[in-house]
């Protein structure tokens, strides 16, 4: 291959400073989508196994919407169609938001990737034994209070591995934001190839920041395990008896 | 005579066609222990579980000191003044004892962190395993797990104690332990109403006996009558077999 590299690109501006804003950007984005989705994912896992008949319907009916349509249809979706069908004040002020490409992904990624997790918590909250919801009521805790200190905090820690790969799902869907104008990292560096014609380079940079990320996210997450297992119900690397 | 802690009046319930509880009545008065036993499937569950109204009912009612179940608008207040302890103790794994303990007292009763730690103590020293107070419940014996929950009852300082064969899931040598601890609280004055199989011990602490089979109460006597002459044969051939290990 004849292909001079110039890897010193990078740090010259204005690269540099693109890239700090795309890894950036890319980082609270995947971060203010996770946080969203985690707590959309908890309500609606939480709607599906509850005794009422209506609720379990609108769990079924928002992931079933949300999970199956591609992402990237969502996107547009929130984009373009929906806007138009909200009230002529709310899409005024929305139009008027300064980065509405931002907020639409945000909330495309977290809706979509809520539906997913809603289904992981489903199973999870299933798994635990009735009995650990009779004990909570039968000690006055309110239904609400006995999923919230009791059944939830449980499902979640059955469930850290399943999250920490939909974290990673979460923080990779970030670059499907470029479709709708977002300037995250793999749009920098589509911009930084059209401007200096050095894509390897810049594709690099772009690989390498979800690599080290997700690396870092798959220690943190496996801390996250140690620190939370259930002392005498799951041990790491041993089968549960 | 003052009013019974715990009154059933006629209840019934069934699962579509299975009739769980056919026309349950009993009372259970200020510091009587009750045991309640039969075979599996008979509602003996089910009667404690409509009691606490963690099982709706379709005919008659229960008063829990004076309060409807059926007409209950306050179910968590209801179910405070209740301990339950349960066949599989139903301690939450992921909490220490303390904090198994002490989370009714604080997020349903509204007691401060340290009134709900003083309390904790207190019936943990009760129950005697005050120093497995910060380990969690998997680090713990079945006997101990079961103290802890008996304790976590206690720490909401209940009316009265439902015992859901509280010794069923546990090895012949812990069965004791539990049971001790339940002596101790009937000879200090608890209200309870106990499922269980365990025929020593009813003899032992219960005031009455209660046999019940296919959701009915077959016989319902003081405790020297129900062993010495039980009045229905299904008793006798109950008891026969429980008592006639071979």
């Amino acid at each position: 291959m004849r292909y001079e590299f110039d890897w010193g690109l990078l740090w010259r501006e204005p690269y540099f400073g693109w890239i700090v804003e795309g890894v950036l950007t890319t980082f609270h984005l995947a971060l203010l989508a996770w946080v969203l989705a985690l707590c959309l994912g908890i309500v609606i896992g939480v709607l599906r196994v509850t005794n009422s008949r209506v609720l379990r319907a609108i769990g079924t009916t928002y992931v079933e919407i949300f999970r199956n349509i591609p992402l990237i249809v969502q996107l547009f979706l929130w984009l373009y169609v929906v806007p138009q069908m909200l009230p002529r004040e709310f899409s005024f002020w929305w139009n008027r938001l300064d980065n509405v490409p931002y907020w639409t992904a945000m909330i495309g990624i977290s809706f979509y990737t809520s539906a997913r997790l809603a289904e992981q918590i489903r199973s999870a909250l299933r798994a635990i034994p009735p009995g650990q919801f009779k004990a909570g009521l039968s000690t006055g805790l309110t239904q609400v209070q006995v999923y919230r200190y009791v059944i939830v905090p449980y499902a979640l820690r059955i469930i850290i591995p399943a999250l920490t790969s939909e974290f990673l799902t979460v923080f990779k869907n970030t670059a499907l934001a470029l479709t709708i104008g977002v300037i995250e990292i793999t749009a920098t560096t589509r911009r930084i190839e059209a401007w200096s014609f050095r894509g390897i380079e810049a594709y690099t940079v772009a690989s390498l920041t979800y690599i080290a990320t997700t690396i870092l996210v798959i220690l943190f997450m496996s801390w996250l395990e140690r620190r939370y297992q259930i002392p005498g119900l799951i041990k790491r690397g041993e089968a549960r008896v | 005579m003052s009013q019974p802690i715990i009154r059933v009046e006629n209840v019934g319930l069934r699962f579509d066609s299975f009739v769980a509880l056919d026309d349950v009545s009993l009372a259970v008065n200020a510091g009587q222990c009750i045991v309640i036993c039969g075979p599996s499937g008979s509602g003996k569950s089910t009667l404690l579980r409509c009691i606490n109204g963690l099982e709706r009912f379709q005919k008659g009612d229960v008063w829990v000191d004076g309060v409807s179940v059926r007409g209950c608008q306050d179910l968590p207040k209801l179910r405070r003044g209740v301990g339950m302890v349960f066949q599989h103790f139903e301690l939450y794994p992921h909490m220490t004892v303390l904090e198994n303990i002490t989370l009714a007292p604080i997020k349903a009763k509204g007691l401060s962190r340290k009134q709900a730690e003083d309390l904790a103590f207190h019936y943990l020293d009760r129950v005697g395993i005050v120093d497995q107070a910060q380990k969690h419940p998997g680090r713990l014996s079945g006997g101990q797990q079961q103290r802890a929950a008996i304790a976590r009852a206690l720490a909401l300082e209940p009316k009265a104690m439902l015992f859901d064969e509280p010794t069923s899931a546990l090895d012949p040598e812990m069965i004791a332990e539990v049971l001790y601890v339940m002596r101790d609280l009937a000879q200090g004055g608890m209200t309870m109403l106990v499922v269980t199989h365990e025929m020593g011990f009813a003899r032992e602490v219960a005031d009455e006996v209660i046999f019940m089979d296919r959701g009915r109460i077959v016989e319902h006597a003081p405790v020297d009558e129900f062993f010495s002459t039980p009045r229905a044969e299904r008793t006798r051939e109950f008891l026969n077999k429980i008592l006639l290990k071979l």
